[in-house]
This record gives C-alpha cells, structure tokens and sequence, in this order.
C-alpha cells in the first residue's frame, strides 16, 4: 500500500479552470458520434430549441470537469471506483466562458469498507456567477488512511 | 433513428409517463477515437469516463419518446470502474422520476452502463426540464 491520505473538514480542492471552446463542445458532442446540428453544436438550433442567442456547452461537460476536479484530489486509483458527483446547473455555459471549479471538504463518514468523503462543488464564471453547483463523495478504502488510534 | 426510417417513437405524454417504465436497452462499442475525442473535448488526456458524453439515459429515452426537446437540470454520476476501448458497452435505462416544479415539467432518467466482461462501469441520473425555451426566455 503506498502512502496514506488524509483528509479533514474544511480542505479546499484545488480549483480547476476550464475555458470552453466551439471546438472543445463539438468534440465533446462527436465523441458519441453526435454528428448532426443540436443545441450544443449549431446557433440556428440554440435559437430554435432553446431560444437563446447562440450555442450552449452541454451540462454534461460541466459535469465531467466536476469529475476532474474530484479525481485529482483523490487519485483516479480511488475515485474511478468509487467517487460520484450531481451538480445543478444553474446558468448556460457558452463558447468564450471560463468556468473554474472548487471543492471544499464537508465531511468524513466511515462506512463498512472505508470512509465517505463529501465534498461541496461550486463552478463559477469569470464575471462570478455561479453556472452549477453541487456535491461529490468519494469511498475512500480505509487501507488509505491512517491507521486509527 | 437512422435517416429515412419510420419514427415508431410515442409523443411524450408527461401526465401518462410511468416512474420505473423500462427504456429500451442498447449496446455500443467504445473505441479508442472515442476515448480520444472525449478527451480533447474536456481538455483531460485522464479523463476515464467517455460514457459522460454518450449521454446513454436520454438516449434511452429518446429510442422511445419523441418531445420538443428539453434541458438538463442536474445530473448526478457514479464512478464504479473506466470503460476500456475496444469493448462493448450495454446500457439498461428508466424513467427514474417526474415531477412539477414552478408551474414546470420534469423528467428524471436513469442508466446503468456495463461492459461485454459483466463489469459494472458507471451510473448516472438526469432531470430535466421539458420546456427547453425556458433557458432563452431567462437567460437570453
């Protein structure tokens, strides 16, 4: 087993910041092989689907950049199995915008098989509106933690 | 639904929606340009779960209903163990919940994602709104 982690109350994720391209969402879109116009990919669509002024990053980008931000701070070797988020989201993110994504640790609860850590999930843009919010846990096996007293 | 193709899909009706109805089921193969595209797309050459952009719970959906579209709400994912390229991946979805807020229609969807080896890979839940003009009326 390689070395512990810990984790208290009140730790801060480090932020991550993600500036959100044309390219980047249809990328995103394509990788499923969403190929045709949508919401996410066209302004004729945007405009007729969802009545706003061009396109807009599916809500599942913001989500997987949620994701990102839990994995770094507790290793793809434990939140690939055993992590989890659920964000709403609150304004459009569009071409242009950067959104940066922060945690804080809320809790510790121990469990059969480790420890649950909770985490509050906030993205924010770069005039400061919130664009989602949210949680995450992640099962943390007590074989990565500190021995206990 | 392939071009050319009779739309066999029901209208949404939201009051006769059933919570726990069964979507139909499919199956795809997770190929490596895939993982790669997905990657480019979220800016994270780690990011082990391209299933994200499959969007496998309103796919589901949409294999049986046919709506004026819709926007996602919330949507909550659970990490079990990353899809490995070159295996198929079956999806098993259902209307997980529905409901009424602000005068406004719900829907909730859920989908288990599990590879050809039987290994569970992920979960993921979404709400969304079904009066997707919303979104242009209040943010522009």
């Amino acid at each position: 087993m390689g070395i512990s982690r810990t984790y208290a109350t009140g730790d801060k994720l480090a932020p991550l910041a993600k500036s959100i391209t044309q390219e980047a969402i249809n990328r995103f879109e394509g990788s499923a092989g969403q190929r045709g116009p949508s919401q996410f990919t066209d302004e004729a669509t945007a405009r007729a689907t969802l009545g706003t002024r061009g396109t807009v990053a599916s809500g599942r980008m913001s989500l997987t950049f949620a994701v990102e931000l839990m994995r770094r701070h507790f290793g793809a070797d434990v939140f690939n199995r055993g992590g989890m988020v659920d964000v709403r989201f609150l304004r459009p993110v569009r071409p242009g915008d950067t959104v940066t994504f922060e945690g804080t640790l809320t809790g510790i609860a121990k469990e059969v098989n480790g420890s649950r850590i909770s985490v509050e999930i906030k993205a924010t843009n770069l005039k400061g509106e919130t664009t989602g919010a949210g949680s995450g846990t992640c099962l943390v096996p007590s074989g990565f933690l500190p021995p206990e007293e | 639904m392939a071009h050319g193709a009779e739309d066999v899909r029901k209208p949404l009706d939201w009051d006769k929606l059933e919570i726990g109805e069964a979507l139909p089921s499919f199956s795809y193969l997770l190929t490596q340009d895939m993982v790669d595209e997905f990657r480019a797309g979220v800016m994270d050459p780690e990011a082990a779960f391209p299933t994200i952009s499959h969007k496998v719970d309103i796919n589901a959906y949409h294999r049986a209903y046919k709506d004026v579209g819709s926007v996602n709400a919330r949507c909550a994912f659970y990490c079990y163990r990353p899809p490995v390229p070159g295996k198929r991946i079956t999806v098993h979805a259902w209307i997980a919940d529905k409901y009424m807020r602000r005068g406004k229609t719900y829907i909730c969807t859920e989908a288990v994602s599990v590879d050809e080896d039987g290994h569970l890979l992920d979960r993921v839940v979404t709400h969304e709104l079904k009066q997707p003009a919303e979104v242009g009326k209040k943010w522009g």
